[in-house]
């Protein structure tokens, strides 16, 4: 899936989606670091931000975010809703040689409705995938830090 | 002057959305990009606002991407580090989706794409190593460390589609030295050669294919592939396992044909095809040279006239050139997962074991096995059996071999005995083994060393239940005048149970604790039917505690 079809597909009842780029400045990788209490396994150097809407008033957003399984980046276009609560993630690129199992709906599935607050690790509140668990890991790593960013921007309510 | 920048950005996106003729576009339409126009100017008025309540912005720790222009490129805005209420002031452009450009007009900010390609062409390096500290009641054993195995892996992605794979291991393997001499002595030249290197080592090539996606559901894979049979020969990296002993169906008293890992040569196909609420099917399927029995031979001529051979057979792994038995054997497994965590799998394997100066025999293998997750329990499981038809057939023409060896030699003997050691040859072999498991992270433990630094530790109770029957064992069979005179064969059982520990800091690093009991058949000894028990000709029990670490990277 390409990234600009992601929040179609993720708010597929918005009637308007709009495109933000926002550059990964240090200030900002500063913010996340705080939010997350943690440095994430990578940096981009963007973040695409996409506000999907609909009848007049903001659903949610979207933001692509890269966090690495094993040895390689993994691409997510996570879905937030407005009051921060996650809408569902899509696997936009799986690079790693094993573990390509994430990309299932059944998997990513758990992610809904989960905050910022859960842990989202396997054997707590994740079930987890054999022989796949840095990919599984790298999941709520990234999804924790799709909901930083959006928290640094101000696109939602600290 | 900032704010003067960020405008002209701000107006100059605005100006590169395409304006689509009001003929053309529905009012629907019209107001969904009036809306998304609306949106943007709103954000863009909030950041506006706050920018000119943020203090002056500092010089970028890191450099910003280069502007197009340096009149119309704003500067990164500062951001006060740490939580805060207030939006963070950053560098941004701001589009319609669906007039998002590739790069922003003239007048805006540069800034980087913010998705990588799908994929990389790369090649990555990684592995995994256990070793492990045993003390056992078996005199031959006590207390020794072993390094059972460093696998130096790697990975490429050629281009889309194409990736390969390879697995070097070097297992027991410390060291290999040649050496080869010319001395000269009283006048006369010699050459002498020695090979010194680590006992019981080897150094194998585990995988190493080269695979082309066709879709999802069929992926063209060639080279060495593990052989689909059971769950454990494909998933044999030690560092998956809790328990530092690989289980004796796959290895200790093998009813694999040969011992994981088990790698063929072969060319086949894998791939998983989505069932929808049904779950997930994933199947495997390889056409290989496939295992052959690997006989050596040892003769010794008594004065009496008598001639004594020691043959010792273990089916092993195929050749990676000419296929000897000249018969390709077919694997393939096929896996249905119902939710997540669940596994069945279904698995066969069949071919040719017999070398081509044997009567043609065939082995065949079935496996059962699965898997099912409870929260933080689980139970694994695999259960394998196998046949290798023609076992007597087998032995009569290995006998007749060495009995032609023997006359060729200019021997000929009265009575011939020939002793057949045995290395995983009976009629039928079948075992399984079960996995319990408990994972858990005590709270007092989660503010110890063994939990501070590190994202998901775990410990892990482990339990393990295992069994092999092995049906017509052969053990010794003795012959005169080239005549096969009796095969003594043997059933025979062997058991074991394991309870152990294991701490996994990170999912790739496991510390294991374990206490295991083997048994076999009363008064018989363990050292005929495993091949990692050295014991006592009437030894029947071994009890073990072992303490491994493995990694992978």
């Amino acid at each position: 899936m390409a990234p600009d079809d992601a929040p179609r597909a993720l708010f597929p009842e918005a009637s308007a989606v709009s495109k933000r780029i926002v550059a990964a400045t240090p200030t900002l990788q500063r913010d996340i670091v705080a939010r997350l209490g943690r440095r994430p396994s990578m940096w981009e150097e963007a973040y695409a931000i996409y506000a999907a809407a609909g009848d007049a008033r903001p659903l949610g957003h979207v933001v692509v975010v890269e966090e690495i399984g094993k040895h390689r980046p993994i691409t997510f276009a996570v879905g937030v809703e407005a009051d921060g609560a996650l809408r569902d993630i899509v696997v936009l690129a799986y690079r790693e040689a094993y573990g390509g199992e994430i990309r299932d709906k059944r998997f990513l599935r758990q992610y809904r409705g989960k905050t910022m607050a859960a842990p989202m690790l396997p054997y707590q509140d994740i079930i987890n995938i054999a022989g796949a668990t840095l990919s599984v890991q790298a999941t709520g790593r990234a999804a924790h830090k799709a909901v930083a960013v959006l928290l640094a921007v101000g696109d939602l309510p600290a | 002057m900032r704010l003067r920048r960020l405008l002209a950005g701000a107006l100059s996106a605005l100006m590169a959305l395409p304006a689509a003729p009001a003929s053309a576009a529905s009012v629907d339409e019209l107001e969904r990009t009036l809306q998304a126009l609306q949106g943007q100017m709103e954000s863009l008025r909030k950041e506006i606002q706050q920018m000119k309540q943020a203090p002056p912005a500092p010089p970028p720790a890191v450099a910003a991407p280069p502007p197009t222009s340096p009149a119309a490129s704003p500067a990164p805005a500062a951001v006060t580090p740490g939580p805060s209420t207030a939006p963070v002031g950053t560098t941004t452009t701001t589009t319609n989706v669906a007039s998002a450009p590739r790069d922003t007009q003239s007048g805006v900010q540069v800034i980087p794409e913010a998705v990588r390609p799908s994929w990389l062409t790369d090649f990555r390096l990684g592995g995994y190593g256990s070793v492990r500290f045993e003390a056992a009641d078996t005199p031959n054993v006590g207390e020794t460390f072993t390094y059972r195995r460093f696998v130096l892996a790697g990975d490429a992605t050629i281009a889309e589609r194409l990736r390969a794979v390879f697995e070097l291991e070097l297992e027991r393997f410390t060291e290999l030295e040649v050496e080869r001499t010319a001395p000269s002595e009283d006048g006369a030249r010699g050459f002498s050669q020695s090979i010194e290197g680590s006992n019981h080592s080897e150094i194998s090539l585990e995988q190493a294919w080269l695979e082309f996606a066709l879709t999802d559901w069929l992926k063209f894979r060639a080279g060495a592939v593990l052989v689909p049979l059971g769950r454990f020969n494909l998933n044999h990296d030690d560092n998956r396992w809790d328990i530092p002993r690989r289980p004796l169906v796959d290895r200790g008293a093998p009813v694999l044909p040969s011992t994981a890992a088990w790698t063929e040569v072969g060319m086949g196909f894998t791939g998983d095809i989505p069932t929808g609420d049904l779950g997930k099917l994933s199947y495997q399927v390889y056409a290989m040279n496939g295992a052959t029995l690997d006989t050596s031979v040892e003769l010794f001529a008594r004065a009496s006239g008598e001639l004594e051979a020691e043959v010792e057979i273990s089916p092993h792994r195929g050749t990676a050139d000419i296929d000897l038995k000249h018969g390709k054997a077919i694997g393939a497994r096929v896996a249905w997962s119902p939710g997540l965590g669940d596994e069945i799998g279904v698995s066969m394997y069949y071919g040719r074991y017999t070398p081509s100066f044997l009567p043609s025999e065939a082995i065949w293998s079935s496996a059962v096995d699965g898997k099912k997750t409870f929260g933080p329990f689980e139970i694994e499981a695999q259960y394998v059996y196998t046949r290798f038809q023609g076992i007597d057939r087998v032995v009569r023409g290995l006998a007749t071999q060495v009995l032609e060896q023997a006359l060729e030699t200019g021997l000929a003997p009265v009575n011939t005995t020939i002793e057949f050691e045995l290395a995983g040859l009976a009629d039928t072999k079948h075992g399984y083994w079960v996995d319990l498991r408990y994972r858990f992270m005590p709270d007092f433990v989660r503010k110890s060393f063994l939990a501070t630094h590190f994202e998901n530790p775990t410990f892990v109770l482990v339990a393990r239940g295992e069994q092999v029957w092995l049906r017509g064992m052969v053990t010794e069979t003795a012959f005169s005048g080239g005549v096969v005179q009796a095969i003594e064969r043997e059933n025979r059982l062997v058991n074991r149970v394991t309870l152990g520990l294991a701490y996994r800091p990170v999912p790739l690093v496991v510390f294991q604790l374990a206490l295991e009991r083997t048994w076999t058949d009363h008064g018989k000894s363990l050292a005929g039917v495993t091949n990692f028990i050295p014991a006592e000709r009437t030894q029947s029990t071994q009890s073990a505690l072992l303490f491994g670490a493995a990694f992978g990277f």
